[in-house]
């Protein structure tokens, strides 16, 4: 019976072998993207067919794409990294995670929009806005926030919500464009009472408080203005975005090749693709502002120029991210 | 002296083993290498990550943990919601086993498949179908205002109920296997003696069943705190250790710290593992024989009845309500704002995840039989064969039950992403560590119901057989095979729908090949995308109990004339 039972195991596992290499392919492309799920298919299968390159990706978040690229450092798999703050690529530039590369592209882009050494490079950008449920402030007769302390108003009492700064890029760059403005002690203090009074409850991605918002779970959230648009106002929540008067940050979208990753070749062509007006074009679905100023923007996307930006410093925020977030989880402790 | 002499003897039986059988040996080695590999290297891997900073012994990840409260608040917390999880879904459990076994309660099937349906349906979807309920937007929330008063489904109150949904099947099927073998004429023999029914209850049933409550209140502490999705979905502010070490290690990349927490979360798992597994259950007094048992159910007082039907009624109603809302929810537009009702998550969610749904399909189908027969083999060496080690392979084999995903998941990243002396092959990537995981992470419960089925089946049975003058394959075919068929399927359902249905150790292993679809219903939920998260995981129970038709099926083409398995066991 002994026989038997390894024979059948035998066999099991030959077999199975076999089902697992009959899917190995030719010149395919593996990445990591930020983006969701959907949207990461629109650019990746209009690269597809462009290119005739087969790309093979896996959704993350900015955390966990870099917390993936660091544990694989010593094998890494997949060779560009798509999307997500570019804070959290600054952050794996400085630990030497990435493979610095200038794309080929015939428009100048700005210098904050890319890393000196070109270690990532900025592909998209967005201010970070407040999105508020309409029959909330109808119902409580308040009016959507336009200043950060607007948030503190007890109309809005246990009703804000917004991701943790250390699971977010989202989170982290409102963070960040308050200790900015404020100085980090200041912004200590405000950030808890904010959360004392006003926070219903944090979430572990950027965008997730917006449909809470849109559901009415909470009353106000604060995201990305594409990620508003795309994922409250364009979905048919009743919600409505504003942003604050004193000045708010902004990201930019980073792109950037893994050390060491399987495809180099392969990679470098699909940031430059990413960086053409073709695919920056793509970005109206969702929103998003172009880096290239031949593309075209979406209509009733907020461009940057619109919005009291702050002069915000993105490579001082990715190079001090884990003291910053530290500072906020002692302070706050969650 | 004694003992001495009679280890010596063991010893030398063993020697004797592997002169007789060296096929044996070489497989016992070959079992013992793949779990020290795929099983204790893992583990071992995080606690190491744990202790180690800059490549030295360091304990001061531990230290922090107790300096800051947002370490240690998680873990208060999630003992707390082991805690009171544990004791409402055993009472649940209880009740349900008391109604189907002791009870004339009608329509037993029914209840049976409603109370153990929650097993098969994938996590985090119960807890999506309490935000659709009784979120702040939910359907029934104005209804339940009304009487309650202003509440919030985020935080313990909601992570109990979901979890108790989730977890009390498996404190049923505990209870429903002991309140079963505890034969019912001790009882009766109690009534015939003039013990009112609420004295034999007391004296008689609830002391039988005590190891049995023991065991299954241990077992839903071990599945509560380790649960992953639902806190990750319904927990808001209340903070569970599962999910701050996910967050720590994908938000923070903090490895060591991540690492640190895992461990705490392990800790009490293992705690209560060892208490379930090596005094709870050795102080059983269900003894099994072949002897069947005719239970005379009789005819209760409405006191003992009332609560009992009405217990499984609500609970049974609200299975229906969270699944049914479930199902209600996949079809509308856009949940809370527009419920028009469409197919348009269905359509979205096979353009979107089509590749999702067939890798899902392909890899627990490839791990499946893997599992079920390493499991089986396993379960017949620990019972069947006597060498040196054996409890040591049985102890492994069982760890990957008791050890959170989380830390399996981790522990998988740190292990395999380089070469090492025990693999030689980087893992990371493939099919294979997915493979590799779903198979030792779910073989436990095949090797469990293959030792109990095993231990049922008295040796002399097979002796018998032999005396009469059949070889021992015409005995094992005949005998020993038909016996621990249904085990062995009931293995291979268990480990088929773990698989298709695994998330937290799962999410850490995924790569660009391989996806798998509770993987993408987790993004779903992420971004509150509850429709498409709705349509996808209804689509998901379906395949899973269509697949289970067919190996029930399979069941009874080859178990003709032996007793079926069960749906879920």
């Amino acid at each position: 019976m002994l026989k038997r039972i390894i024979v059948l195991l035998l066999v099991a596992l030959v077999a199975s072998g076999a089902f697992a290499e009959g899917r190995q392919e030719q010149q395919v492309l593996h990445i990591y993207t930020a983006f969701d799920t959907e949207e990461a298919k629109l650019y990746i299968e209009a690269f597809e067919k462009d290119t005739g390159i087969k790309v093979e990706y896996v959704r993350m978040s900015s955390g966990e794409v870099l917390a993936r690229i660091e544990a694989e450092a010593q094998n890494p798999q997949a060779s560009v990294w798509h999307a997500g703050s570019n804070t959290s690529h600054i952050n794996a530039a400085s630990k030497g995670l990435l493979e610095p590369y200038k794309p080929n592209i015939d428009f100048t882009l700005p210098a904050q929009f890319h890393a000196k050494d070109w270690a990532w490079t900025g592909f998209y950008s967005g201010a970070i806005g407040f999105v508020s449920n309409k029959n909330f402030l109808e119902e409580h007769n308040v009016a959507a926030p336009t200043s950060w302390d607007d948030l503190l108003n007890p109309a809005f009492k246990d009703n804000v919500s917004l991701a943790y700064p250390y699971t977010s890029g989202t989170a982290y760059t409102t963070w960040a464009t308050r200790i900015q403005q404020l100085g980090l002690d200041k912004a200590l203090d405000w950030w808890a009472k904010f959360d004392q009074q006003s926070i219903h409850n944090y979430t572990k991605s950027g965008t997730g408080c917006i449909p809470q918002v849109g559901l009415g779970e909470v009353a106000v959230g604060i995201a990305f203005s594409h990620d508003i648009l795309a994922k409250g106002v364009k979905q048919g929540y009743p919600v409505v975005m504003t942003f604050p008067k004193e000045g708010t940050g902004y990201e930019v979208g980073g792109l950037s090749l893994i050390k060491g990753g399987p495809e180099p070749e392969l990679g470098k062509k699909f940031i430059e693709w990413c960086l053409s007006v073709k695919a920056q074009n793509l970005f109206q679905e969702y929103n998003r502002l172009p880096v290239n100023p031949n593309a075209t923007v979406a209509e009733g996307a907020v461009t940057l120029d619109k919005v009291n930006l702050i002069d915000y410093d993105a490579v001082w925020a990715g190079e001090n991210k884990d003291k910053l977030v530290q500072a906020w989880r002692d302070r706050i402790g969650k | 002296m004694a003992f001495s002499s009679r280890k010596r003897h063991e010893i030398a039986a063993n020697l004797r083993v592997i002169w007789r059988e060296p096929l044996l040996f070489v497989t016992i080695i070959g079992i013992f290498y793949f779990l020290l590999t795929f099983v204790a290297f893992p583990i071992f891997q995080v606690i190491k990550t744990s202790v180690t900073v800059d490549g030295r012994l360091n304990f001061s990840n531990y230290a922090s943990l107790f300096r800051a409260t947002y370490y240690f608040e998680p873990f208060l917390n999630s003992m707390v919601l082991g805690v009171v999880t544990a004791t409402v879904g055993t009472i649940v459990g209880f009740v349900f086993a008391y109604g189907i076994t002791r009870t004339p309660l009608p329509f037993k099937r029914f209840f049976r498949l409603t109370v153990t349906f929650p097993i098969i349906s994938p996590p985090f979807v119960v807890a999506l179908a309490a935000i659709l309920l009784f979120g702040r937007a939910g359907s029934l929330t104005p209804i339940l205002q009304a009487f309650i008063g202003k509440y919030s489904i985020y935080g313990l109150g909601g992570l109990v109920l979901v979890e108790t949904i989730a977890y009390a099947p498996t404190a049923f099927l505990v209870l429903v296997g002991i309140l079963s073998a505890i034969d019912p004429a001790l009882e009766d023999a109690a009534m015939d003696l003039g013990a009112k029914r609420l004295q034999v209850f007391k004296s008689v049933t609830l002391p039988l069943a005590t190891p049995g409550i023991a065991s299954a209140w241990l077992l839903v502490f071990i599945q509560s705190i380790a649960d992953f999705g639902n806190p990750m979905v319904i927990s808001g502010d209340y903070r569970v250790l599962s999910v701050q070490a996910f967050l720590q290690i994908t938000g923070m990349y903090d490895l060591p710290r991540g690492a640190t927490l895992a461990v705490l979360l392990l800790i009490p798992t293992l705690v209560a593992f060892f208490l379930q597994k090596y005094w709870v259950s050795r102080k059983s007094y269900v003894t099994v024989t072949g002897k069947p048992t005719s239970a005379t159910i009789r005819n209760l007082e409405w006191y003992i009845k009332g609560p009992v039907y009405a217990l499984c009624s609500a609970f049974t109603l609200l299975v229906f309500l969270f699944y049914g809302t479930v199902i209600y929810g996949s079809f509308q537009r856009l949940w809370g704002v527009d419920a028009t009702l469409t197919l348009q998550n269905y359509t979205q969610m096979f353009e979107v995840g089509k590749d999702y749904i067939i890798d899902s399909l392909t890899l627990s189908t490839v791990a499946t039989p893997i599992t079920g027969l390493l499991g089986m083999f396993i379960a017949y060496l620990i019972i069947r064969k006597k060498f040196i080690g054996r409890g040591l392979m049985e102890f492994t084999s069982m760890l990957t039950f008791a050890v959170p995903g989380t830390v399996v998941g981790i522990g998988y990243i740190l292990a395999f992403n380089q070469r090492s002396a025990l693999f030689p092959v980087v893992l990371t990537g493939t099919a294979w560590i997915i493979i590799i995981l779903l198979i030792f992470r779910n073989m436990p419960v095949g090797i469990q119901s293959g030792t109990a089925a095993l231990q049922q089946i008295d040796p002399s049975i097979e002796e018998a057989s032999t005396d009469l003058g059949a070889n021992s394959g015409t005995t094992f075919r005949t005998i020993t095979l038909p016996m621990i068929a249904p085990a062995f399927f009931s293995g291979l359902v268990y480990s088929f729908v773990k698989a298709m249905t695994a998330i937290s150790a799962i999410i850490f292993v995924v790569s660009g090949r391989w996806n798998l679809i509770t993987v993408a219903i987790l993004g779903f939920v992420d971004n509150s995308q509850y429709a498409p998260a709705a349509a996808m995981s209804i689509l998901l129970i379906f395949i899973v109990l269509v697949a289970l038709g067919l190996i029930q099926m399979v069941v009874n083409r080859i178990g003709r004339g032996t007793r079926t398995t069960t749906i879920v066991r």
